[in-house]
């Protein structure tokens, strides 16, 4: 008498284990995470609790979240599109950088005192910009067949570099006594406040591009090409479809929408570049788009519970007194739980008793 | 003309920003007072001497509550957590970087009757006040010790990022080098980076290599001080008593102790007679001071800082009263002058004795 | 020339801990699973290197350990994207989160202290080569064992039976299973190995290079080793050039600001990574099209073997 178990593919998905899986998931990763706090000295309900409180508990929180969750959407759907087809853009960081860059740039040097013109101005300067960053890396895979994964990663750091170099050289404000940051944009040139909080014009463009790409993927005929391209680039070729323009294309819309994020981030809320602009959000975002199994709509969500588990993250240091490197081993164990689940997803496991077959 | 107006305008603000306007006296046991830091604490540098101010206005009122949030991004990450106190019942915010400017002014706009303190920015308001130290003063000490000491004449300087208040150091220390040792020169290397320790070490080694026999720093790591001690040439730290990191060849070091302004603006806020000020304190504050000294410093250079302390904390002369020459030997302030705080602030040119150009300039 | 050999010593140095962790991801990969958990991995490495140096005197038992620890790490890893086939770009990135977690909050302790570490020791004989003597041989003993894993790799990889089964594995898993090799044995003991000397090159910033422990202290070398691997086009010899290439160009600009020279520090600090994507460029046209020489085949594609 023996057990043996087996593992076998799902052949299809149904709807409870769609939902519940991930939820199990995220369970089993709070229990696991209140074991560890319990040994840190801190009652993990409460804990718990504060977290949620702060970041979903009431709309001030939820308002937080938001505006956290604002840049992880956008860049998130960038992230999201070039991995439909494949293609590893892991350079979201150094595109928001540069987004934010072009869109100092064009404060700078085409000023308009108009709202309205102003902000087609700078979202025009952030996608050029930022897909046009990407689109050096797409050009190189096409071309050639280079790494993109390298490219994007090296782009980051050029992009890091180019914004030190140009904060602390010829973009330095003069009246902040030398200190490494721009002059602040004048108001025409900051994103509208949608009501009191500080949710800027940027969610409403992430929620556009998140269903607009939805739409794309799922009715259009480029979208069905796009995904064809990213699951059997062999097929694609048989079929005729343009590989080489596609991938140049997709990675300068991921870049472009990128580019918007970083936009988002200087004018609608520092209204100003400084030195400590790190965009480091951009590798987050890969996160976000693999949780959301590349779906575009899915990507907004996952984004909210990102930015929530950040928020709640920094009421656990103020209430709980817990050090950030706490809330960060909560965060990987997370993601470790619900990375592991997702085999219960796809794979179903038998136990067969008796002899051996 | 634009430009020069705004920034007089922000210097006045800087200098004269002081408005009248009182707060209600806050119990001790009731006050709980937040600390936003840029750094990890444990960076065992500039964020680990803000919460060691922290831990002094514990130890001073035990009946008070603290927190704080590290490694906080200058951006709009510091509006919702200084928000965040503030929604948990926080009275009272130091923000701990220059970075934070913006945002504390944003979330102070919001919160009238919330006090925050923001360290090194020049921005105040009714509720924001903002503080620091006059560090240049112990680097011109740690300048003497340092212009004492060399035999090679070359002193090498590992510097983070070539902002005023890094260069106006840079200056102070020079000046202190060239007040002892018309002939010693000081050779700047940056980093361009407040936090790389092997990049802080690999830095200390190239300036050793190009001749340097003292090594003096700012930057946030131990990293220079363990690379000096190793390459047997002597160093002067930053930050806290580095020391430990090199027993035999630690000089001594500038120091901040933040906790001077921490446990008085607490007093204050408890008292009900906080008002907004821009604090820069100086050594006869106490907030800036020099690490005790190594074994090999001699007797007479010991007695000669002394004097020139005793001479600063007691207002007879400082370090950027003229005659100041810059790099090519031109007066830039005239024998009787005396630099300004505003000039001092945006220091952009290196006095004479540096060798090399600041960068972006 | 004195300058020339001083920088050049300078790149091998700081080059060493990027070295070991190119190679340490160079074996994880060639067994067909992608880590991208090495800044994570690193920081564990240099926090165990040095706790343990501290509490118990002896680097190299610290050295071992941080070698343990990484492995160890690792294993969540290998379990999830062998065992349960997850996404292995994301949990390469949490495992990132993980590690700058958990060496931040172990680490706290000992912030503020040093340790004597390791100690350089020039080779007898070896070191009094001119130039080259200085440059290779005049440093401490984790650099010269770096010198040995790279051969010892190389020569694994390309001679022994073991180092052909595990190329097999990541280049194709099925046939490799169909000769009856364990690809799940393969990759794991792959994870594990690469990870422990992922973990190493974290314990030589720590316990050689600086002989101090801070939060963060590896400063995105993690990645650079990421992007080293590909550089490297998985080749052990062309990663100690890469590793090297990197130090050098830190050490070079540097040594510009020593000698009092002024330069633009931020455009200079572009060109090792413009200098990667130029080589990369190169290589890849030169390879002709289609697969990189020395790509895994398989790399982070998880092996489901279909049971009947």
């Amino acid at each position: 008498m023996s057990v043996r178990i087996r593992v076998e593919r799902r052949l299809t998905q149904p709807v409870w284990i769609e939902a519940f899986i991930p939820l199990f998931s995220i369970v089993m990763a709070l229990v696991t995470g209140s074991i560890f706090l319990a040994v840190l000295g801190a009652p993990p309900l409460q804990a718990y609790n504060a977290m949620f409180r702060a970041s979903m508990g009431d709309w001030l929180g939820i308002r937080d979240t938001l505006v956290k969750a604002i840049p992880l959407m956008t860049a998130g759907v960038g992230v999201t599109l070039a991995f439909k087809m494949s293609v590893w853009n892991i350079g979201a960081t150094g595109q928001i950088i540069i987004g934010a860059l072009a869109t100092t740039a064009a404060v700078r040097y085409v000023y308009v005192d108009n709202r309205f013109v102003m902000f087609w101005l700078m979202f025009l300067a952030a996608v050029l910009a930022g897909g046009g960053w990407a689109a050096m890396a797409g050009y190189l895979k096409a071309r050639w067949n280079v790494n993109e994964i390298i490219t994007t990663l090296m782009l980051n750091y050029i992009a890091l570099q180019l914004l030190y170099y140009f904060v602390y050289g010829p973009w330095r404000d003069p009246a902040s006594l030398g200190f490494p940051m721009t002059t602040p944009f004048p108001p025409a040139a900051r994103l509208p406040f949608l009501g009191t909080g500080r949710i800027h014009l940027g969610l409403i463009i992430a929620l556009v591009l998140g269903v607009i790409f939805w739409l794309v993927f799922r009715f259009t005929r480029w979208g069905y090409e796009i995904r064809v391209m990213g699951e059997s680039p062999r097929t694609a070729r048989f079929a005729g479809m343009d590989y080489v323009k596609n991938v140049v294309l997709v990675m300068f819309l991921s870049g472009a929408i990128a580019g918007i994020a970083g936009m988002g981030e200087v004018a609608g809320l520092t209204g100003r570049l400084q030195h400590g602009f790190t965009a480091e959000y951009g590798y987050t975002a890969i996160i976000v788009a693999w949780l959301a199994r590349l779906h575009p709509l899915t990507v907004i969500l996952v984004a909210f519970l990102i930015g929530a588990l950040h928020v709640g993250g920094e009421v656990l240091q103020i209430v709980m007194r817990l050090p950030l490197a706490s809330t960060q081993m909560l965060q990987g164990l997370i993601l470790f739980f619900i990375l592991g689940g997702e085999f219960f997803r796809r794979y179903r496991i038998r136990f067969h008793t008796g002899e051996k077959e | 003309m634009k430009k020069t107006i705004v920034l007089l305008l922000a210097v006045a603000v800087f200098l004269f920003g002081s408005n009248a306007f009182a707060f209600d006296p806050i119990p001790e046991d009731e006050l709980q007072v937040g600390f936003v830091y840029v750094g990890p604490v444990g960076d065992g540098g500039w964020s680990y001497m803000h919460d060691l101010s922290r831990q002094a206005v514990e130890e001073a009122y035990p009946g008070i509550t603290t927190s704080y949030v590290e490694s906080v991004e200058e951006g709009p990450d510091a509006v919702r957590v200084m928000e965040t106190f503030v929604r948990q019942g926080f009275q009272l915010i130091f923000a701990t970087s220059f970075g934070f400017m913006d945002q504390v002014i944003e979330v102070a706009e919001q919160n009238p009757d919330v006090v925050f303190m923001h360290c090194s920015g020049y921005r105040t308001a009714e509720n924001v006040g903002v503080y620091f130290g006059r560090m240049y003063q112990a680097r011109y000490l740690s300048g003497l010790v340092a212009g004492s000491m060399t035999e090679t004449n070359t002193i090498g300087f590992v510097a983070a990022h070539p902002i005023p208040e890094v260069i106006r150091g840079i200056n102070a220390f020079t000046r202190g080098v060239r007040a002892v040792n018309p002939d010693a020169v000081v050779r700047v290397i940056w980093l361009y980076s407040w936090f790389d320790p092997g990049k802080e070490s690999e830095a200390t080694m190239a300036l050793v290599d190009a001749g340097a026999d003292v090594i003096a720093m700012h930057a946030d790591s131990g990293a220079a001080p363990l690379a000096a001690e190793e390459a047997g040439v002597y160093v002067v730290g930053y930050n806290n008593d580095m020391s430990g990191y090199a027993p035999t060849r630690h000089l001594t070091a500038p120091i901040w102790d933040w906790g001077v302004v921490t446990t008085r603006v607490v007093g204050q806020v408890i008292e009900g007679t906080w008002q907004s000020e821009n604090i820069w304190w100086g050594m006869d504050a106490g907030i800036v001071d020099l690490a005790p000294f190594g074994d090999m410093v001699p007797e007479e250079v010991r007695t000669l800082v002394e004097e020139e302390r005793s001479r600063i904390v007691n207002g007879e002369w400082d370090v950027f009263w003229g005659p100041v020459a810059d790099q090519d030997g031109n007066i830039r302030v005239a024998e009787g002058k005396r630099m300004s705080d505003e000039e001092l602030l945006s220091f952009s040119w290196y006095v004479q004795g540096v060798e090399g150009e600041i960068p972006s300039n | 020339m004195d300058v020339v050999i001083t920088i050049l010593a300078a790149a091998v140095r700081s080059g060493t801990p990027i070295l070991y962790a190119t190679l340490g991801e160079i074996i994880t990969e060639k067994s067909g699973i992608l880590n991208l958990g090495l800044e994570g991995l690193m920081l564990m490495g240099a926090l165990t290197g040095f706790s343990v140096s501290q509490l118990s005197g002896s680097p190299w038992l610290g050295i071992a350990c941080a070698f343990i620890v990484g492995a160890g790490i690792s294993l969540i890893h290998a379990f999830l994207s062998i065992t349960l086939r997850a996404n292995q770009v994301v949990s390469g990135l949490a495992l990132t989160i993980f590690g700058t977690g958990a060496s931040s909050f172990f680490g706290q302790r000992f912030v503020g202290t040093t340790i004597p570490g390791l100690g350089r020791v020039p080779v007898p004989g070896l070191s009094d080569i001119p130039i080259l003597g200085r440059v290779l041989f005049n440093h401490d003993l984790l650099v010269y064992i770096s010198y040995g894993l790279v051969a010892f790799l190389y020569w694994f990889l390309v001679s022994t039976r073991t180092g052909l089964n595990l190329r097999a594995v990541g280049d194709t898993p099925r046939a490799a299973d169909a000769m009856g090799l364990s690809v799940s044995r393969y990759r794991y003991i792959a994870v594990l190995v690469g990870g422990g000397i992922v973990a190493v090159g974290g314990a030589y910033l720590s316990v050689a290079y600086t002989r101090m422990w801070t939060e963060l202290m590896t400063a995105g070398r993690g990645w650079i080793a990421v992007a080293l691997v590909i550089f490297a086009i998985w080749h052990p010899a062309r990663a100690a050039m890469g590793a090297y290439l990197f130090g050098g160009v830190v050490a070079f600009q540097l040594r510009l600001q020593a000698a009092g020279t002024s330069i633009p520090v931020p455009l200079l600090m572009m060109l090792p990574y413009l200098l990667t994507i130029a080589v990369l460029v190169f290589i890849t046209i030169r390879q002709g099209k289609g697969i990189l020489f020395g790509a895994p085949g398989s790399l982070g594609q998880p092996y489901f073997r279909e049971e009947g």
